[in-house]
């Protein structure tokens, strides 16, 4: 179990590396040069030619990757070039609202999505299995944007239950929770529903309820579980779906994390500061994704890692 | 007509909604005003962050030796009278009664470590950039300074009254070093209190203040990226004041009681540009043909909605030096007469409706940004509409901002015309005549985009850049714009409006030409 876990961090390490080198191309070959557009309309090209060089922006590309990842091994991220702050410094203020709101989500998600398709499973076809398929139908195509936007005009403009955006208190975080967690929800929800109908035709259930377990127990303990691989699988690659919507749903809910800091460092051309964002992203994604794995052998004792 | 009577008539006066109180009503002390806008600030350093969104904030904080009113008329601020020495020098007595928020005392020795900052050929600030020639400051005695520059430069008083110029604390930034950015330690109204990356920014009332005291306790600045949530938050009272809203919501507001509208004519002129290198456009006949295929006033109602004003050349009308070029009069909207231009430069229609000469149809092409100018690419697109009429082919070309930018800044440029926007920073003539049309501007030297190249126009520009006699400098910038009006090269779309709702309650915003200008330090809330 440990010698896996060794092996999965080490292989962190490739891909970080070639995270960073990706971000530094991409931002190298795209135009738009990040001293010109800090200076902006009216700079002559001297000044521009001087803040390149007290940037550092004037050195070959390797030079910088080289001089980068050699501070990143010490824990420092560098300056933003645009901010002139630390990196670290930025990130974490920006990381634990993003954090925050996508955990709450992701429980949300699990939740609501799970609950759900269990019922779903449980009376196929039912008023209630119908009204589930629609609504998670609608909840996977409406667009962020705009699930956002109704539930500002809703709960914030008609009602006035709720703030319309920002943070502070737990009410901030129930509108941009609820709309990030919604396609998640539907995903789940279907998901649940499918694999559950499957288990619940297989021999070991139908012996689970001869042998006179309750309807409880046999949906719980014996098809939920087996049920829940296919969609703790889905849940992983769905982080990725968490934190690329936490920029839209940032923006819409002026949520202050760190979808919003990447979208500015792209606009600047900030590469310092979009690669710290990325490389917190990327571990994160990593991370995640290995706890997915590791949960695989607590719910499938017969799954087990060497 | 004066400058000043311009700007008296293009400050469009504030829309006042029937108070829900009668009676006149004086200023309350204390409260907070709340204030939503699109974005966080880079950075709160003057020198090094010129944008409005830091600008709205550090200007509270920090202020520099004069300042440039609403009515665009310079006021002394920190310093309380100047002297004009020669071209390149002017001498400005300091006020005696001032201290910095931390307890340093605000001199001459702060004024020259404030230049010296800026100015750091090693580290180059936006606020150098935009400033002109200047050489630093020099100490005369502990309350008397000079500003010199390395060449004669007369706009040099507009230099130093941008709000980039505010005065640091030199104790403060010696002992904060980068850090400073964040905490900014000034002599203004306001104190800093709390900068939350991309959620707020607060400032709280100096009551030590060595003027007229603010009214407010304290000032939130939100930040609400999306335009209907900003407008929302205002509705739902998250917000007291919005800037930057949302043009399509306006007229709705304005009929409303419970808010106000203010707006005033801002600096900013919105264009497409023509590149003379490429041909056709190297014929002058050509480039009168495609103005006046032009629909402007069409643009103006049906694209801009109320939300900005028309633009008569490439200075806002509060810009010194400026002078209406009569675009109307001489390029008015005639489709017919622009065919007949085609037609006497050679062009004729060829089978598919499109005009061409020697068999090369008149295709052009045209790069805009989508979103960098307030209906940027909705703009060019009519245009394209409009220009099919007189049978000319535009194609367009939208980029995102850093790479349209990069184009526009390259030694050549492969397009026929740009969409772009011109702000006079400095509020002063010189900002943009020189840069924009001299003949040795042509990119990356300077913005002259269009490569307008005319010894005349030059000797005129460099003449009113040396001259001390604001008189002389207004008549030379006429006659210099009378040139470009006459070789034409550019559609002048709109003039920015600087526009903010607010709150019925929310009394005394006086809103600024400039975009980066607004302030608050005079705004109460009647409770």
């Amino acid at each position: 179990m440990s010698g896996y876990l060794i092996r999965r961090i080490l292989v962190m390490i490739p891909v970080l590396l070639g995270v960073i080198l990706l971000i530094m191309v991409t931002i190298d070959l795209i135009p738009g040069d990040p001293a010109a557009l800090m200076l902006g309309e009216g700079a002559t090209a001297d000044t521009v030619m001087k803040l390149r060089k007290s940037l550092d922006l004037d050195q070959p590309l390797a030079v910088r990757y080289v001089r980068y990842v050699s501070r990143l091994v010490q824990g420092d991220l560098g300056r933003s070039i645009r901010e002139g702050r630390r990196v670290n410094e930025e990130i974490a203020e920006v990381w634990p609202a993003t954090a925050q709101l996508g955990l709450t989500a992701l429980v949300v998600a699990i939740a609501v999505g799970v609950t759900v398709g269990v019922l779903s499973a449980r009376w196929p076809y039912s008023l209630f299995d119908n009204i589930v398929r629609v609504l998670s139908l609608f909840g996977l195509s409406m667009p962020i944007f705009w699930t956002g936007i109704v539930l500002i005009v809703v709960f914030s403009l008609v009602l006035n239950w709720l703030p319309a955006g920002g943070r502070g208190t737990w009410t901030h975080l129930v509108l941009p929770a609820v709309t990030l967690a919604t396609p998640t929800i539907a995903m789940l929800a279907r998901m649940t529903r499918s694999t559950m109908l499957e288990v619940l035709r297989e021999d070991y259930i139908r012996t689970a309820r001869a042998k006179g377990a309750g309807n409880r127990r046999v949906l719980i303990r014996h098809a939920l579980r087996n049920a829940l691989i296919p969609a703790v699988t889905v849940l992983g690659l769905q982080t990725g779906q968490l934190l690329g919507g936490a920029v839209l749903t940032e923006t819409v809910f002026a949520w202050p994390g760190i979808g919003r800091m990447l979208v500015r460092a792209i606009f600047a051309r900030d590469y310092v500061l979009l690669q710290g964002g990325v490389l917190v992203l990327a571990v994160t994604f990593v991370v995640i994704n290995l706890l997915v794995d590791l949960s695989y052998a607590y719910l499938d004792p017969r799954i087990s890692y060497r | 007509m004066t400058r000043s009577a311009l700007v008296a008539a293009g400050l469009v006066v504030m829309l006042l909604a029937p108070s829900a109180l009668s009676g006149p009503v004086g200023p309350v002390r204390g409260g907070t005003l709340t204030i939503a806008r699109p974005v966080d600030a880079v950075s709160l350093d003057p020198h090094f962050e010129t944008t409005a969104p830091g600008a709205w904030i550090y200007q509270m904080i920090l202020e520099p030796l004069l300042v440039l009113g609403p009515d665009m008329k310079i006021q002394p601020r920190l310093a309380t009278a100047w002297r004009v020495m020669s071209s390149s020098r002017i001498r400005f007595t300091l006020r005696r009664d001032v201290k910095f928020h931390d307890g340093t005392p605000f001199n001459a020795q702060a004024v020259k470590f404030t230049f010296d900052r800026a100015f750091d050929p090693r580290s180059p600030g936006r606020w150098a950039s935009l400033a002109g020639p200047i050489k630093g400051a020099e100490v005369v005695d502990d309350y008397t300074v000079d500003i010199v520059t390395n060449e004669p430069y007369a706009p040099l008083l507009y230099s130093v009254a941008m709000l980039y110029a505010g005065i640091v604390s030199p104790t403060a930034v010696q002992r904060m070093g980068a850090e400073f950015s964040r905490r900014p330690v000034g002599t203004g109204p306001f104190k800093f209190e709390e900068w939350r990356t991309n959620d707020r920014i607060t400032i709280t009332r100096n009551d030590d203040y060595w003027g007229p005291k603010a009214y407010l306790d304290r000032i939130v600045f939100r930040v609400i990226p999306e335009e209907s949530a900003r407008m929302i938050a205002l509705r739902t009272g998250e917000a007291d004041m919005v800037l930057v809203p949302a043009p399509a919501q306006l007229a709705a507001f304005a009929r409303d009681p419970a808010f106000r509208v203010a707006q005033a004519t801002g600096l900013r002129v919105v264009f497409t540009g023509m590149n003379l290198t490429r041909p056709p456009l190297s014929d002058v006949r050509v480039r009168r043909a495609l103005f006046m295929a032009a629909n402007r006033q069409s643009i103006l109602q049906n694209i801009l909605e109320g939300a900005a004003g028309p633009a008569d050349g490439i200075l806002a009308p509060g810009v010194f030096g400026y002078k209406p070029m009569g675009l109307d009069r001489l390029y008015p909207y005639n489709p017919q007469r622009a065919r007949q231009l085609l037609l006497e430069a050679g062009f004729r229609p060829g089978p598919d409706g499109i005009m061409q000469r020697e068999g090369i149809p008149l295709v052009l092409s045209i790069l805009s940004a989508r979103g960098r100018y307030f209906k940027d690419a909705e703009i060019t697109e009519a245009y394209q509409a409009q220009l099919r009429e007189i049978g000319v082919r535009l194609d367009v070309q939208f980029l995102e901002w850093a790479t349209v930018f990069t184009n526009v800044r390259a030694a050549t440029l492969d397009y026929h015309l740009f969409t772009l926007g011109w702000v006079t920073t400095t509020a002063d003539a010189d900002y943009s005549m020189l840069p924009l049309f001299r003949s040795d501007q042509a990119p990356p030297r300077g913005w002259n985009t269009w490569r307008y190249v005319n010894p005349e126009f030059d000797r005129l520009v460099d003449a009113a850049r040396t001259s001390l006699a604001p008189r002389e400098r207004e008549d030379l910038y006429g006659r210099a714009q009378d040139l470009i009006a006459r070789d034409i090269m550019f559609i002048p779309w709109y003039t920015t409006r600087e526009i903010a709702v607010m709150r019925a309650n929310v009394n005394g915003f006086v809103p600024h030409p400039i975009e980066y200008n607004q302030g608050f330090s005079h705004v109460w809330i009647q409770r």
